[in-house]
C-alpha cells in the first residue's frame, strides 16, 4: 500500500455502497483520480465540509496494488467556495469548471497546468462575477487540450480574419469567413474574438478588474462552450443551467 | 432470494450485505409478518400522496400540519426532503408549519428553480410572517436558499426571512471541527445573557 498527500480539487461525490462517499478527485500529482471516503454519509468528523464540489484540499490518501479506487485518509481544506457567500450562479459556475474537468481529462494523467488554471478560476468566482473566469476557463481548458481553433483566418479559404468577426459551427473545426459559413453557423463578433486574443495572453487577476457584466462577451462564452461540447460530443449540463442563471 | 435481495439493494444506504440480512429476516419470520410487510408497500404507494399547500408526503391532503390549529401557521420552515420534518420534529421546538421543495438547486444534476416545488411557497406568502430556510449548508442548499430570499423578498417584502444556524455539532470536540464550520461558527456566535 501507498500513502500519498498532495494538493486536490474535489468535482464531484456519489452515495457508495451503505454510508461511504465515493469521490471524483483531480490531484495535482496524479491527474484525476477516485476513491472512497469510507463513513462520510454518517460522519463528518474526517471529512468536514471538504467534500464539497471544487473545495480545494491537501489530501492524504491510499493506493492500494491492482485496485482502481484509492482509500481516502482525510482532507485539509486549503480553499472551500462555501468560505464566501454562494448563489446559484457562482453554483453553476463552480459545478461548470468541475464538470468540464470530469469530462475532459483521463484518469491518472497529471496535468500541472490545468489544475493551476482550475485553481485560479474557481478562486476568482465570486457572486456576482462569475462571468469572466467562466469564459476564460472555458476557453483555457479548450487550449489546453489542444482544441481552440486559429482565431485570425477562415479555414476553408484561408482568408485573413484578423479584427474581423468570424463565424463558427458545431460541424466544422476552425473559424470561418461570412462567405464560407455552413448553415446553421453563429457569429462571433470582432470585439469578441479581440477579447479571446486578449484573455489568451493575459492572467487572470489582471481580467478580474475589470467589470464583467452577463453580457460582456456573451457570444464568446457560447463559443467556448460550443467548442467543448463539439470535443465532448455531449451538452454540459451546468452550462445551461449557468445561461439560465 | 436473489429478487428480493436485488429490490432491497435499491434502497438508499442498503448495500448487498445488509439486503441479504434483510431478505433472510423476512424468510424466517412467519407469512402473515411477510404479507404485512408486503401489504405496507403496497398501500404506502397506492394511498400516500403530496400535501397540496406543503409538498409533504401525506395519506390525507391538506397534511395534518397543515390542518392543525395549533401549529402557527404565519410560521414557515422551508426544507429539501420530507425526511427533514422528522428531523425538525425531533427537536419539539418549533411550532410552525412546513414547506418542501424536492430537492435543491443542482445546476450539474439538471435540477433548476422549475424542479422545485417553489411556486407554490411563493402563493403562501401573503399568510407568512416569517420563512426559515432551513436547506443543508452545503454549495447546492445554499445557493437554494440565497435563490428563494431573492425569490421571496421580490414578491412580498414583508416576509421576514431567516437561515438556519450552521456551526460546531452540540457534544462534538472542537479539535474535529474543520475551518470553514469553525469561521461560521465563530461567525454566528451569541451573547452570553444571564
Amino acid at each position: 500500500m501507498t500513502q500519498r498527500q498532495g494538493e486536490a480539487i474535489v468535482l464531484r461525490t456519489w452515495p457508495f455502497e451503505e454510508a461511504d462517499l465515493l469521490v471524483s478527485l483531480l490531484t495535482r500529482e496524479q491527474g484525476r483520480i477516485k476513491g472512497v471516503a469510507r463513513h462520510a454519509m454518517r460522519s463528518r468528523r474526517r471529512f468536514g465540509g471538504a467534500l464539497e464540489p471544487m473545495t480545494y484540499v491537501r489530501a492524504t490518501y491510499a493506493e492500494k496494488p491492482k485496485q482502481e479506487l484509492v482509500r481516502l485518509d482525510a482532507f485539509e481544506i486549503l480553499w472551500s467556495p462555501l468560505a464566501g457567500p454562494v448563489d446559484y450562479s457562482r453554483t453553476a459556475a463552480l459545478e461548470f469548471v468541475a464538470e468540464v474537468l470530469e469530462e475532459v481529462l483521463p484518469e491518472q494523467a497529471p496535468e500541472d497546468a490545468i489544475f493551476r488554471l482550475a485553481v485560479t478560476a474557481t478562486e476568482q468566482m465570486h457572486v456576482g462575477h462569475v462571468w469572466m473566469p467562466v469564459t476564460y476557463f472555458a476557453l483555457w481548458i479548450s487550449r489546453l487540450m489542444g482544441w481552440m481553433p486559429a482565431l485570425g483566418h477562415c479555414v476553408a479559404c484561408g482568408l485573413d480574419l484578423r479584427g474581423r468577426s468570424v463565424f463558427y459551427s458545431d460541424v466544422v473545426d476552425g473559424v470561418m469567413c461570412e462567405d464560407d459559413r455552413r448553415n446553421g453557423s453563429e457569429l462571433l463578433s470582432a470585439a469578441s474574438v479581440a477579447e479571446a486574443l486578449r484573455f489568451l495572453r493575459s492572467p487572470l487577476a489582471e481580467l478580474a478588474e475589470e467589470e464583467w457584466p452577463k453580457k460582456r462577451a456573451a457570444d464568446l462564452r457560447h463559443f467556448a462552450v460550443t467548442l467543448l461540447e463539439r470535443h465532448l460530443e455531449r451538452r454540459i449540463r451546468s452550462a445551461r443551467a449557468l445561461e439560465r442563471a | 432470494m436473489t429478487r428480493l435481495i436485488d429490490e432491497l439493494r435499491k434502497l438508499p444506504g442498503i448495500g448487498t450485505k445488509s439486503a441479504q440480512r434483510l431478505a433472510f429476516h423476512v424468510l424466517r419470520s412467519s407469512a402473515d409478518d411477510a404479507e404485512k410487510l408486503a401489504s405496507a408497500i403496497r398501500e404506502l404507494k397506492a394511498h400516500l400522496r403530496l400535501c397540496s399547500i406543503c409538498n409533504n408526503i401525506t395519506d390525507v391532503d391538506p397534511c395534518s400540519y397543515c390542518t392543525n390549529p395549533v401549529r402557527d401557521q404565519r410560521l414557515v420552515c422551508v426544507v429539501e426532503e420530507p425526511t427533514n420534518i422528522a428531523t425538525i420534529e425531533k427537536t419539539r421546538s418549533f411550532a410552525g408549519v412546513y414547506h418542501v421543495l424536492h430537492g435543491t438547486l443542482s445546476p450539474i444534476g439538471g435540477v433548476g428553480p422549475e424542479q422545485l416545488r417553489i411556486a407554490n411557497l411563493l402563493t403562501r406568502l401573503p399568510e407568512m410572517d416569517e420563512v426559515i430556510l432551513a436547506t443543508s449548508p452545503t454549495t447546492e442548499g445554499e445557493a437554494t436558499a440565497r435563490y428563494l430570499a431573492d425569490e421571496i423578498r421580490r414578491t412580498e417584502p414583508r416576509v421576514k426571512i431567516t437561515r438556519i444556524a450552521t456551526g460546531v455539532p452540540a457534544g462534538s470536540d472542537i479539535e474535529y471541527a474543520d475551518e470553514i464550520t469553525m469561521s461560521r461558527a465563530l461567525e454566528g456566535r451569541r451573547e452570553l445573557l444571564s
